[in-house]
């Protein structure tokens, strides 16, 4: 199965940022469809019948998401969540800055399809480029009388709003970046209510990444039945993956959900000419690794799931024989450390605790019991937080102390011995 | 009263219509807090005292709230920058493939730290999580523009062009002298950029009496009167090299000056 451009279509080949090259190439023709002939019931049974999974991540069915809207209730919102910021994921920031308007017009469907007419885009505050092109994308379908009132003729009015970050990795959890967006602090809240129920200006709101959203239109253009045709039984469909790490060629690869493990590998240049794999993270930051044994599992939500990790966000990171597994953990950790809204003490201070027993380990300065310390204390915190943040700091370390244990005890030095 | 200050009322005349066309954007005004914030740090550089004030009433909240708000999100700096922003990327995906080495060369050409600003207030350093830019590791940002695939050659033109004038990003605005860093809301704060834990200091979770908190640090750095530097785990070190505390202050403090202070 080799690699299928559907959203990546035409990137690096003509300039998607022009409206003109872009409805050149079929583009905004499903919006004009939508509201001239679809109802959003239209939208939303397509959404289920595609199989769509949400794409930031979570791999929530969307159109079940939708489907948790309260009927009676309105106005209700749809926000575009491209705060994206998980470590090695790599896909919003190409589509936002190479194919804005394809952004746009699976936003503008996602709002039709939950009869929004407020729609928001949250854009990671280092994305100053991605910002500035989607704005003038915005500007150009405004002209063309993409958005406002009364939108080709119909009676349906939508607004979207640009709205961008600030630099805060956990506002890319949807309860924070509302938060972040009625101008707060990007502290996630306790759920239930969800965003569906109760969202931004406690309204019903939908939250969706950049990628789901794109995927509408191909979804309306070709149908739903193309769509879950490719993939798995219940990971339906395309993903883009971003592969990054010790292989040739980096980069953004768009494939039916399924590929295996080796051949994205392979489709990524494979390693680096003598060296060997030694493990590869799957799902982002907060995942697991696996190892050579999984190289020929299918890339998808179930078996990344039954391999103890997760498909997550679709970031693809590989490490060869030059990796230092101490120090990676020690990176990752920090990470979540440093980004941790400060809400939840196990996260809080668990997270703290945990940089700081292998930033001597780094230093080849660890203490007699650190291992089965670092073991204790990430099991502690995992399960006790508001957001997933405090449970993405186990996976990737428990997996690489599981694997490679000698090489975080060989760390351990005698109390007092010199540094 | 400074230059900035006096110039102050003029610009947020000018900025006043940009506001309320930000505000109107929203069904409740305080959305309009972060696209303010940075409306005015674009003008002004960073983001004063009086951009937070005259935010806290266009919008109707205290300052407290909008300070509060503020000093969550880590790229609105609450004082001057210097006018290149380099942020380094220290993501995973970046140290695989040598981000390490190419922090260390930043931090030797600049003789800065992390969180740093360089003595002329050209430029400010710091080492920041994943900028979603993997594919072409090592990367970073310059005032918020990419820069992909660093090495030291590009580095040293990179630089070289920034001191020239014609490196092609814009520079940012500077209504006010940078200090050493901007990380830190006072000078005379210890800070390493990180988010005050519970604990400073103790050698394991199990044993929570330890050898005391920040604060003991803190007023060892005001005693001996320094400018801000960054402690690497003093108290951690003492328990492990079996040293006193004040000795390995005197020794970073020391560390601290040849880095530049």
């Amino acid at each position: 199965m080799p690699v299928t451009k559907v959203l990546t279509d035409g990137i690096g080949e003509a300039d998607l940022r022009d409206i003109g090259v872009y409805r050149a190439r079929g583009g905004y023709q499903q919006w004009e469809r939508a509201v001239r002939d679809l109802k959003p019931l239209d939208i939303l049974d397509a959404a289920e019948k595609s199989g769509l999974r949400g794409r930031g991540g979570a791999a929530f069915p969307t159109g079940r998401k939708w489907s948790f809207l309260p009927s009676d209730r309105y106005p209700r919102y749809l926000v575009c969540n491209c705060d994206e910021a998980e470590p090695g994921t790599f896909k919003d920031h190409m589509l936002l800055e190479e194919t804005p308007h394809l952004v746009l017009e699976g936003m503008l469907l996602g709002a039709y399809a939950i009869a929004s007419h407020h729609a928001f885009i949250y854009i990671r505050g280092e994305f100053k480029r991605g910002y500035e092109v989607f704005c003038a994308a915005l500007e150009q379908a405004r002209q063309a009388g993409y958005l406002g009132t009364n939108i080709l003729g119909s009676s349906y009015d939508l607004e979207v709003t640009v709205h961008r970050g600030a630099g805060a990795y956990i506002c890319g959890e949807e309860t924070a970046l509302l938060n972040s967006l009625e101008g707060r602090r990007g502290e996630p809240r306790l759920k239930p209510p969800f965003p569906a129920v109760e969202g931004l200006y406690r309204k019903p709101t939908i939250v969706n990444n950049v990628e789901t959203l794109a995927y509408l239109v191909p979804i309306l253009q070709r149908g739903p039945e193309w769509f879950a045709s490719a993939g798995t039984e219940r990971s339906k469909g395309y993903k883009i993956v971003s592969v990054s790490g010790h292989v040739q060629r980096p980069g953004n690869y768009e494939m039916a959900l399924g590929t295996s493990v080796r051949e994205i590998i392979e489709i990524a240049g494979g390693l680096r000419p003598g060296r060997t794999l030694t493990a590869i993270q799957p799902g982002g930051g907060s995942s697991a690794c696996i190892f050579e044994d999984d190289l020929d599992l299918p890339y998808d939500y179930e078996s990344m799931a039954k391999a103890g990790s997760m498909l997550g966000s679709g970031a693809f990171l590989v490490f060869d024989d030059t990796t230092d597994f101490v120090n990676a953990a020690y990176n990752l950790v920090r990470f979540f450390a440093h980004e941790s809204c400060g809400q939840c003490t196990p996260c809080r201070e668990g997270g703290q605790w945990m940089e700081r027993v292998l930033e001597r380990l780094v230093h080849h300065r660890g203490i007699p019991g650190d291992y089965e310390m670092l073991m204790r204390v990430s099991g502690a915190i995992t399960g006790l937080n508001l957001c997933p943040l405090g449970d993405s700091i186990e996976p990737f370390l428990k997996s690489v102390m599981v694997r490679f244990p000698e090489a975080f005890k060989s760390r351990i030095a005698a109390v007092g011995a010199p540094a | 009263m400074t230059q900035r200050e006096k110039d102050f009322p003029a610009l947020l005349e000018r900025l006043r219509p940009e506001c309320e066309r930000i505000i109107a954007q929203y069904e409740q005004k305080r959305s309009a807090l972060l696209p303010m914030m940075h409306l005015f740090q674009q003008n002004e550089g960073f983001v004063s005292q009086d951009a937070m004030q005259a935010a806290a009433e266009m919008l109707d909240l205290t300052p407290a709230e909008v300070e509060s708000t503020v000093s969550f999100y880590t790229l609105l700096y609450r004082r001057p920058v210097g006018k290149y922003v380099l942020q380094v990327c220290r993501g995973l995906p970046c140290t695989i493939n040598g981000a390490e080495d190419i922090m260390a060369y930043f931090r030797e050409k600049l003789g800065i730290g992390h969180l740093q600003t360089t003595g002329d207030g050209l430029f400010s350093y710091e080492e920041v999580e994943c900028l979603a830019a993997c594919d072409r590791a090592t990367c970073m940002e310059v005032n918020l523009e990419f820069a992909y695939d660093l090495t030291p050659a590009k580095i040293d033109e990179m630089l070289a062009a920034m001191r020239a004038g014609t490196y092609p990003v814009a520079p940012m605005p500077q209504t006010a002298a940078p200090a050493s860093t901007w990380a830190v809301p006072q000078d005379g704060q210890v800070g390493d950029g990180k988010k005050a834990p519970g604990a400073v200091g103790v050698e394991s979770p199990d044993n929570a009496g330890g050898v005391g908190d920040a604060s003991g640090l803190i007023m060892l750095d005001n005693i001996i009167n320094r400018d801000v530097y960054f402690f690497h785990r003093t108290q951690e070190r003492a328990v492990v090299e079996s040293r006193s505390v004040a000795e390995l202050v005197e020794e970073e403090a020391k560390e601290g000056d040849r880095a530049g202070h």
